[in-house]
């Protein structure tokens, strides 16, 4: 009995550390700044107006037919959905009362002004290292040019005892301590630039890079592992690799990269799923200069040991279909639902139809992008580079057994090879794809 | 450290818990809808469900049928003695002739033979393939006993699934359009470079591919479809281009077509597109020989 008295009172007492230690944090771990800043300062607003699209902070607190950054977007996460909060400038409603050190601490620290910790959604982590003076500017921005809308937030749908906020300082203080930009060695600007960018503002680990059991980005910024931007699985999506191997980015030029983040396709491919609305609400705004810099660094980053660049197989496809040979398995799905716009030699359609062959987001490291986008569509994003933006629709309809035929015979054609998708992985999509997050946004036009 | 990594493991035990419970409920594909089947005094005596092409490969006669879905859909390739124009016929019948309102073939086999204003007589189903190859496809007539043409109505043969003569499929080959509205052809020249231009080329031109093949169909010009097709009348073009253009525009259906004009801006465009030039129809002096020609005819 003794034993288990003991062991009560360490835990309880344990607990009570953890537990102290954690509402201590707004006093010691994360320090209010005092900066005061000129929120009618034209200059100020209109960088921060450019951090603020760098930063893509309408992707998800402004919810679908929603008012601007007036929240409501459900975010899937194992425990339950998250909404993303009301951050136009009502007083009562959203961060209208929020002071520069109110704002500064929640954007970089992921904390409240009432010291509660923010979920890890919002990518406080990355934006530690975007600089202060563009903090400075993203404050000046919100609060003298983005419109006040009275939205009150919508909880979460976590259940106790995971729903308790003060776990989240050891989250924290485990994965999101205080940290400066280090640009990548070399002295390169445009490297340094796009660093800073990928790795902070445009937070493209948040998606990019694979996570821990305790759903923290295995890597910030690029190390030796080279886990950085090697490519994570959220909400049904394959967020890609993006490094410079084979699966990742070795099949693209950069200017192949510029014209894909700038207007959302190029030649070979184009953007579906959520990396659309980066596209669309983001990335198209960035200069030329900033989207030069992000595909520099993002070629930069080196493959992984035993990863080089990609060799595809021999292309007896086309020849093939041609010859009017629809015997390989999965071949006849093919030519019946996927010709009429990706064609028998799998090229598609330069700008409009994104070719399958050679198209890395075909043969990647995981297929849940391809498995979603073919079962529930997908929408390129609508930039003035183009006067059409083309969909592609959603063949939920046909059976697990012809889907997963079809998307193994796409991923080992024209010379793509890659691991075969299974009637189980249709499945599991399906079930992802029936419980996708509904969204708060009474404001939306019915 | 302890306390963190336990933190960390009740949390992912409740998110495996979460996990589960949201993942639990098995999914299947959706019921394939189809389309009532009716008999001559359009009462529903059925189902038609748009079969999967791999149903032709149990067939006896899948050679045949394939061959003939081949022929659809890659027409100029596969033929080029007899196709004048870049066209294949899929590129007028959507979807190897599966869509509604993009000039199906599902009921083609059993509306033919019949008696037809434009020739003033009996058309059977050979000859009305043949109509198409003068006129839309700008080229010869195939041998109306060869393999190509009976492979080409094996594939509708196998696609009408069993459905008897006397009955059809309750669908439409095309949607409405409002012929009351006099066309802009001004507005029709904006509405297709903003909408049409992107795949159909700044000139009418159409798109080829590495091989020279099809890929989008010229709209005009001497690699278009002639004069004496049906596609190069205003309404009909109108109702083709409100219902079945462009692809690739939604999520939904299965190419995602059309609905994308108003009737007005569908009219506008036909207007514009049929009416710029495009190879001449010789036989065109036969043509309703009886009267009842359409007010949007060409000549």
């Amino acid at each position: 009995m003794r034993i288990v008295t003991y062991a009560l009172i360490a835990g309880l007492s344990a607990l009570a550390i953890g537990w102290g230690t954690a509402i201590s944090t707004p006093l010691w771990f994360a320090p209010k700044a005092k900066d005061q800043i000129d929120i009618d300062d034209p200059d100020l607003i209109s960088r921060g107006e450019y951090i603020a699209l760098a930063g893509d902070c309408t992707a998800c607190h402004t919810a679908p037919g929603g008012a601007a950054f007036a929240g409501g977007l459900g975010l899937q996460t194992p425990m339950g959905t998250i909404y993303s909060t009301n951050i136009t400038p009502d007083p009562e409603t959203g961060i209208g009362r929020y002071d520069y050190g109110d704002f500064e601490r929640a954007v970089r620290q992921g904390m409240r002004p009432d010291g509660a910790h923010l979920y890890p959604a919002m990518p406080y982590a990355s934006y530690r290292v975007v600089s202060d003076a563009d903090i400075q500017a993203l404050y000046a921005y919100f609060m003298s040019s983005v419109a006040p809308f009275a939205k009150e937030n919508q909880p979460t749908t976590i259940p106790w005892p995971a729903s308790l906020r003060w776990p989240l300082a050891w989250w924290n203080m485990l994965f999101s301590s205080p940290r400066q930009f280090e640009p990548p060695a070399g002295g390169d600007p445009v490297l340094a630039r796009g660093a800073y960018l990928v790795e902070g503002l445009a937070h493209c680990g948040a998606c990019h890079t694979p996570r821990g059991l305790g759903y923290q980005e295995k890597a910030l910024k690029d190390d030796d592992a080279g886990r950085f931007l090697s490519g994570s699985v959220l909400e049904g999506w394959y967020a890609k690799n993006l490094r410079n191997e084979d699966t990742g980015l070795s099949t693209w030029t950069e200017a192949e990269l510029i014209a894909f983040l700038k207007t959302g396709r190029n030649a070979r491919t184009a953007a579906f799923g959520s990396m659309t609305d980066v596209v669309q609400h983001s990335l198209q705004h960035l200069t030329d200069a900033d989207l030069t810099a992000i595909a520099r660094y993002l070629k930069s980053l080196p493959p992984r040991p035993g990863r080089e660049t990609w060799q595809p197989k021999q292309d007896e496809t086309t020849e093939a279909l041609r010859a009017g040979d629809f015997s390989a398995p999965g071949a006849i799905t093919y030519v019946e639902h996927c010709t009429q716009c990706h064609r028998l030699d799998g090229m598609g359609a330069p700008e409009i139809y994104p070719a399958l062959k050679g198209n890395s987001m075909v043969f990647a490291d995981d297929s849940s992008s391809l498995i979603q986008v073919t079962m529930a569509g997908g929408r390129m994003p609508e930039t003035p580079a183009h006067a059409m933006a083309f969909a592609m629709p959603g063949f939920a309809h046909l059976s697990d057994g012809d889907l997963a035929g079809v998307l193994s015979f796409i991923r080992n054609s024209w010379g793509n090879h890659a691991s075969e998708v299974t009637e189980r992985d249709i499945a599991r999509m399906r079930s992802e794809l029936a419980h996708k997050p509904t969204h708060y946004a009474p404001e939306a036009k019915q | 450290m302890k306390k963190p990594a336990l933190l960390i493991a009740g949390m992912a035990v409740l998110a495996l818990g979460g996990w589960a419970a949201l993942h639990g409920v098995p999914a299947a594909a959706p019921e394939a809808e189809g389309y009532a089947i009716l008999d001559a005094g359009r009462n529903v005596v059925g189902r038609y469900v748009v079969p999967a092409d791999s149903g032709i490969l149990v067939r006896p006669d899948a050679e045949l049928i394939l061959y003939g879905k081949r022929l659809l859909a890659d027409t100029a390739r596969l033929l080029p003695d007899n196709v004048g124009a870049a066209m294949n016929c899929n590129s007028c019948h959507l979807g190897d002739g599966k869509i509604e309102g993009a000039n199906g073939y599902i009921n083609t086999v059993n509306f033919y033979p019949r008696v037809m204003p434009r020739a003033g007589k009996e058309v059977d189903l050979e000859a009305r393939i043949n109509g198409c190859f003068q006129r839309s496809m700008n080229g010869k007539p195939l041998d109306p006993d060869g393999r190509e043409m009976k492979a080409m109505i094996a594939y509708m043969d196998w696609l009408r699934q069993g459905v008897p003569k006397d009955r059809t499929v309750d669908i439409v080959n095309a949607g409405p359009i409002d012929e009351s509205l006099v066309p802009d052809p001004e507005n029709g020249r904006l509405v297709y470079a903003a909408k049409c231009a992107a795949c159909h080329g700044a000139d009418g031109e159409g798109m080829r591919d590495q091989f020279g093949d099809v890929l989008f169909p010229p709209l005009w010009g001497e690699e278009s479809f002639n004069i004496g097709a049906g596609m190069a009348r205003t309404y009909k073009a109108a109702q083709f281009v409100k219902w079945a253009m462009p692809p690739a525009m939604h999520m939904g259906g299965r190419l995602g077509q059309g609905g994308v004009l108003s009737d007005q801006d569908a009219v506008d465009v036909a207007e514009y597109f049929t009416h710029m030039p495009r190879p001449d129809f010789p036989a065109k002096v036969k043509d309703w020989p009886n009267g009842g020609k359409p007010r949007d005819a060409r000549y």
